[in-house]
């Protein structure tokens, strides 16, 4: 059981999932040894209670499995900007790496035409030990550049990172904030036909926000899709016009951002389990900003 | 299926900066900040011929062979190899997970990049020894001519067995701990010190299955005996170690690359 992932299937820039489902193993310890799992292979002959219709649909755990995307349908066309949005665990952030092609899928598939390129979280990817010149290049390498395709790019990343001298530093010496300047540095100039961007931009201070919003605006405009997941409603109303409401690893609405998003904060309003309530955006984060 | 290995092999196309990356990455990565660099890369193992010299060449000698310390080395050269690699491949994904988590490549690039340093290490040592030996023993032989095939047969060798011990050693994690338990003793039944031959003298008595056992049941060992006889001997090696060499390769080739396959699918999420 493994899903397909197809690149070059579809025109660049388009994204499709056709009936994604992807379900995680509960497991709190992933470093399973050797005597753990024949251990475990003896005991685990429980049967499990069958899950209500209920639990199903709030994205519950099915056995010893969590759903993080269940049946999924979703077509994303050239240069569509759209924001992902939904409580904790609705399946947003697994939804992108599917995309991404980092996690694959039980079943169905992903298509997604042409290169692809994803800031999921901040120091994913960079080694604390190399400067920060070096994990540029690796960060291209890793995208499918060529020497050439990343020496073109180099100064264009380190201006646009603001870094300075630090460039040549161990990222030992950054601070956050320095890592979120290059770590969207390196993305926003790949120049790939379709981005993904978790989360990280909140990070930043206000003025490279804004600077990212319009190299990401210019990017859009050149014919790139942009797959934003986000809980600043703010920022998704600014950059994307097409949102998609997940809940429980399903697509529970899709249409214009406008329309969904207001739909979504009447739904965070009418919550009634206040425990992850604190954790979601409040339909007063429209402050430039929002929660960070 | 053609399918899908097609798309593979222009994966691997498309990715030939980033193995570039990977191995210059493993290269300095280790030796970061020391003063001697990539120089250990060499130290390490020269002592440790160094000092198998001076305690079986010099002061132990247990079997009498000519010029016994060459005798040791054209074997030790590729137990290095193996004992090496083994455990740097097996925590290579470890160590590399945070760019499997960000994104989408061929995920064997890793072991292999690992493989591909200590070849490199592996080959210099070589050239080194076959300086030293040749002149020595006069052995310029046509036979020297397969040395490079034997080369290539033992780094194919360990390629498919790091491809497996990477990929199960990020699902188990008791995987390495049992190489290094298992290095010790497998590195006193490799036939270094000795050849199989001498078991004939030293222990007349011991059953032919042992004897076999030590020659064949060990998949390192017509490797290191390989390359003994044409550094050493000067002597094309018998046809026997041939076929198993092969065999061995393409059964360590396949079940690596079977097993890798089977097991990198959810390596972002576990790692």
């Amino acid at each position: 059981m493994s899903g397909a992932y197809v690149q070059d299937g579809v025109a660049p820039g388009t994204v499709v999932l056709e009936r994604a489902t992807r379900s995680f193993r509960v497991q709190v310890d992933t470093g399973r040894t050797l005597k753990e799992t024949l251990l475990r292979r003896g005991a685990r002959r429980a049967p499990a209670p069958a899950p209500t219709a209920e639990a199903l649909r709030a994205g519950a755990p099915v056995g010893d499995h969590v759903f993080a995307l269940r049946d999924v349908d979703l077509r994303i066309e050239p240069g569509e900007t759209v924001a992902l949005v939904g409580r904790n665990g609705a399946g947003k952030s697994s939804t992108l790496r599917v995309l991404a092609g980092i996690i694959p899928l039980d079943t169905g598939a992903v298509r997604v035409g042409g290169s692809v390129a994803a800031l999921l979280d901040l120091a994913a990817g960079f080694s604390r030990d190399f400067s920060g010149r070096e994990n540029i290049v690796m960060g291209g390498a890793l995208y499918g550049l060529s020497r050439e395709q990343v020496d073109e790019r180099l100064d264009r990343i380190i201006e646009f990172s603001e870094l300075g001298e630090f460039v040549d530093l161990p990222l030992k010496a950054y601070s956050s904030g320095m890592l979120v300047r290059l770590a969207f540095a390196i993305v926003a100039f790949l120049d790939v036909d379709v981005l993904l961007i978790d989360e990280v931009l909140a990070v930043g201070d206000g003025a490279f926000q804004r600077k990212c919003e319009a190299r990401i605006a210019e990017q859009v405009e050149s014919g790139a899709t942009l797959v934003l997941v986000s809980h600043d409603l703010a920022l998704i109303e600014r950059t994307c016009r097409r949102t998609v409401l997940l809940e429980g690893g399903r697509v529970s609405t899709d249409g214009p951002t406008d329309e969904v998003l207001s739909a979504y904060r009447h739904r965070l309003e009418d919550a009634t389990a206040p425990v992850r309530a604190s954790t979601a955006p409040t339909p007063t984060a429209d402050a430039p900003g929002g929660e960070a | 299926m053609s399918a899908t290995s097609i798309s593979r092999w222009s994966d691997l196309r498309g990715h030939g900066f980033l193995f570039q990356q990977l191995v210059q990455r493993e290269l300095r990565q280790k030796y970061q900040g020391s003063v001697l660099g990539l120089v250990w890369y060499l130290i390490n193992p020269l002592l440790l011929l160094g000092s198998y010299y001076l305690l079986f060449g010099l002061l132990l000698k247990p079997v009498s062979h000519e010029a016994y310390p060459l005798f040791v080395m054209t074997a030790m050269v590729v137990w290095l190899l193996v004992a090496q690699t083994l455990p740097a491949a097996g925590e290579s994904l470890l160590a590399q997970a945070p760019l499997l988590r960000k994104s989408r490549f061929p995920r064997e690039l890793v072991p292999t990049a690992v493989v591909s340093v200590q070849a490199l290490t592996f080959l210099a040592l070589l050239a080194i020894v076959t300086v030293v030996t040749v002149p020595i023993r006069g052995t310029l032989d046509p036979a020297l001519l397969l040395l490079p095939v034997v080369a290539a047969l033992v780094i194919a060798l360990v390629q498919g067995m790091a491809l497996a011990l990477s990929v199960l050693h990020a699902h188990f994690r008791d995987v390495l701990p049992i190489i290094s338990a298992i290095l010790v003793p497998w590195f006193f039944i490799t036939p270094i010190f000795y050849e199989p031959n001498d078991l004939a003298l030293t222990a007349p008595d011991a059953p032919g299955w042992v004897v076999a056992a030590l020659e064949w049941g060990n998949p390192v060992a017509p490797f290191v005996e390989a390359t003994r006889s044409i550094l050493y001997y000067g002597a094309v090696p018998a046809w026997d170690l041939w076929l198993y060499m092969v065999v061995a390769v393409v059964v360590a080739l396949g079940v690596g690359r079977t097993v890798f396959r089977r097991l990198e699918r959810d390596l972002a999420v576990m790692l």
